[in-house]
């Protein structure tokens, strides 16, 4: 692009290039959840760190090169494997953690198994201990510091039953949810600290640190999604963000009562991201349905815009400014194999074509026709990168600007905006 | 598996039931790969009528089948089967009822020319298995061995066609919590093993539905209804086709009789037309 263009759509907010391929790896198995990016091993390189439906953990550099594999398959004798489903007796459902949870100063991986085991591997990427819980771990496991030092490690499974371990893996106590569990817990710092969780029963239950239930609010449907908890805007009470497969995100108070609720059609399946992508020093929620739509709401649940890929979109969209023009862009992977990249304002669409129909000729009562916009904000799509499979995560390389996408299919790329 | 597209009518391959009078009204048989729920109460010769299809096409055409006996012994089923007559030299007969030897058992048969009934006998397995550790563990279920069952014989000797006996004891042993969803993939992955699958449903006394849930109904692809019916001071069976995709049905109802080793279906029969 010549000198002329590009000063011409900077100055009208078009934005130039497009969104390459620097590496892709090809893992072997099929892949089920998002990549975590952190620097395990301290050496100043963050490691892409994942898990694989084949029961494998891997860690790979910044160049997609191999830098350990650890095997969490499980041997069973010729009788239980009978009993397994096999095709996915060793998966790994969801992204692992990582954090230092021995205060050692190098960072561990912790993740679960279909198997019902809880592993957690050593930057290297070898076992320190497990434990074994009664069913399928599904979701991710959530580590919380506390300022005691104590680190705390809380899992949910399919067991019905909500895990609270010390950082030695020693069980200091579980709560029955009398309903499988597949969400990430999260702890909230609250003037009363919480465990907030969902179930499949679609119950979303607060704890105290101890297991003892504070509060519950019923949803329509299963709760797969970890829930958000932020401060929205300066002057507002911390709120707890949570989606169900009921189509619903809720917004709730501390208290467990509903501030508002926005309904989408098809399932919410992951945390809903929040930042202030407007620079209106009030935080958007930013969120992805099975009814394939990427949604952004306001502080006060009304949408701003929403963008409609052709499948669904199953993981958390990204907020990042990918092409350093100081404006956020929203990444979204869907099942319909694409990653797209979004105007994070969206863009005002008029009801009419300035022109050809005047305001009197649109449908509508005469009232309505004058007090209602004449138009609406929709989402913007920038660009868009099509990968070999159903996309089921991504994460994002914030010194690098690189997208790491995860399909089902195995394959992982690293995208990044490149000018033309 | 994709199903096939045929290229013209009379292309679709059949299974007979090898009931006299019945298959005609059927085009021959019900469709290869099909999944046929035959419903009925308790004493309609369900599982009789499933056998002798299997079979007959074990000694007619070399075929193997895999009959889960899922709360009748399988010596008592034998027992039942050798009282109505029918001769088991003609075909292999293996019995599953211990999972650690499956692997040998099967490899007996290899290379036989004879047809083989393979029988699984999931009461005498649940009894081996009891104080296994995998019996009480959460992502452990009996379905699961069924699957594997299937899909093992499928992968070593071939598998033509399965009988499932009962549904309704399936339901007991597996506890399905979301029916409709979990139904859904069991028939999928029936589809998917591309066999011919007889279910046999126990239906409720008052014949409100076909099945327990209702939705298998829906998800299966043909239906054969025996029920009895009482006839002056005498109770008769009578068999009809309520469903069954890709063939032109007669949806009369039938007398079912068993004579000297031979399924009939008949107009009137014991029960003459007035």
């Amino acid at each position: 692009m010549n000198k002329i263009t590009f000063a011409f759509k900077s100055i009208t907010g078009q934005r130039s290039g497009r969104i390459e391929e620097r590496w892709n790896y090809d893992t072997g198995s099929l892949l089920l959840s998002s990549p975590v990016i952190e620097d395990i091993d301290g050496d100043g390189r963050k490691e892409i760190i994942f898990g694989t439906k084949n029961g494998k953990i891997v860690s790979i550099d910044l160049d997609g090169k191999l830098k350990w594999i650890y095997n969490a398959e499980e041997q069973h004798s010729q009788v239980e494997l009978m009993f397994l489903d096999t095709d996915k007796a060793n998966s790994i459902s969801s992204s692992p953690n990582i954090a230092d949870i021995n205060g050692d100063g190098h960072k561990e991986v912790i993740f679960g198994t279909e198997s019902g085991r809880l592993y957690v591997l050593d930057s290297k990427g070898k076992e320190m201990w497990s434990y074994r819980a009664d069913g399928p771990i599904r979701g991710t496991p959530y580590i919380q510091k506390f300022a005691n030092n104590q680190t705390g490690i809380l899992f949910g499974s399919s067991d019905k039953n909500l895990y609270f371990l010390n950082a030695k893996g020693q069980l200091l106590w579980r709560y029955n949810a009398k309903s499988e569990i597949e969400s990430c817990p999260t702890i909230i710092l609250a003037q009363t600290p919480m465990i907030i969780f969902g179930s499949n029963d679609g119950m979303i239950h607060a704890l105290d640190l101890k297991g003892g239930l504070i509060w519950q609010y019923k949803t329509e449907d299963k709760i797969l999604a970890q829930p958000a908890y932020e401060k929205l805007s300066a002057n507002s009470e911390p709120v707890i963000l949570i989606g169900s497969t009921d189509g619903i995100m809720y917004c709730l108070n501390e208290r467990g009562s509903l501030l508002w609720s926005y309904e989408t059609d098809g399932a919410i399946c992951s945390k809903a991201n929040v930042a202030d992508i407007n620079k209106d020093d009030k935080k958007e929620i930013v969120f992805g349905s099975c009814d394939n739509s990427v949604y952004t709401l306001d502080m006060n649940g009304r949408k701003l815009w929403s963008y409609e890929t052709d499948f669904w979109v199953v993981a958390s969209p990204i907020i990042a400014d990918l092409d350093d023009d100081g404006r956020m862009e929203i990444v979204a992977g869907s099942y319909d194999h694409n990653i797209y990249v979004l105007d994070s304002e969206g863009t005002y669409v008029l009801d009419y074509v300035p022109g050809v129909s005047g305001i009197v000729a649109q449908t509508g009562q005469y009232g309505e026709a004058m007090t209602s916009g004449p138009g609406k904000t929709q989402g913007k799509k920038i660009w868009q990168y099509k990968t070999e499979g159903v996309v089921v995560g991504c994460a994002y390389l914030s010194g690098e600007k690189s997208i790491i996408v995860n399909t089902e299919s195995g394959k992982i790329n690293d995208l990044i905006h490149k000018e033309e | 598996m994709v199903d096939r597209i045929i290229s013209r009518q009379g292309d679709v391959k059949r299974v007979p039931l090898y009931i006299q009078g019945l298959d005609d009204v059927i085009e021959g048989g019900i469709p290869e790969g099909h999944i046929t729920l035959i419903c009925g109460s308790a004493g309609t010769m369900k599982s009789s009528v499933c056998f002798n299809t299997v079979y007959n096409e074990c000694v007619n055409r070399n075929k193997t089948s895999l009959y889960f006996t899922l709360e009748q012994s399988y010596a008592s089923l034998l027992n039942h089967i050798i009282n109505m007559g029918y001769d088991l030299s003609k075909v292999n007969i293996l019995l599953i009822n211990d999972l650690s030897n499956i692997n040998a058992n099967l490899a007996q048969l290899k290379g036989s020319r004879k047809g083989t009934i393979i029988f699984a006998d999931l009461g005498c397995i649940r009894k081996e298995i009891k104080d296994a550790k995998v019996a009480t563990s959460q992502n452990a279920g009996w379905l699961n061995v069924i699957k594997n069952v299937i899909k093992k014989v499928k992968t070593d000797m071939g598998l033509d066609m399965i009988v499932m006996d009962s549904l309704s004891a399936l339901y007991v042993l597996s506890k399905f919590e979301n029916p409709r969803i979990e139904l859904f993939y069991v028939f999928e992955f029936l589809r998917e093993m591309n066999v011919t699958s007889f279910l046999i449903s126990e239906m409720p006394l008052d014949g409100s539905r076909y099945s327990e849930y209702g939705v298998e109904d829906f998800l299966c692809d043909g239906i054969i209804f025996i029920r009895l019916s009482p006839f002056r001071r005498n109770v008769v069976r009578e068999i009809s086709i309520v469903k069954m995709r890709a063939t032109s049905v007669k949806t009369d109802i039938f007398s079912l009789e068993f004579k000297n080793g031979k399924f009939y279906a008949l107009y009137g029969g014991q029960n003459p037309l007035l």
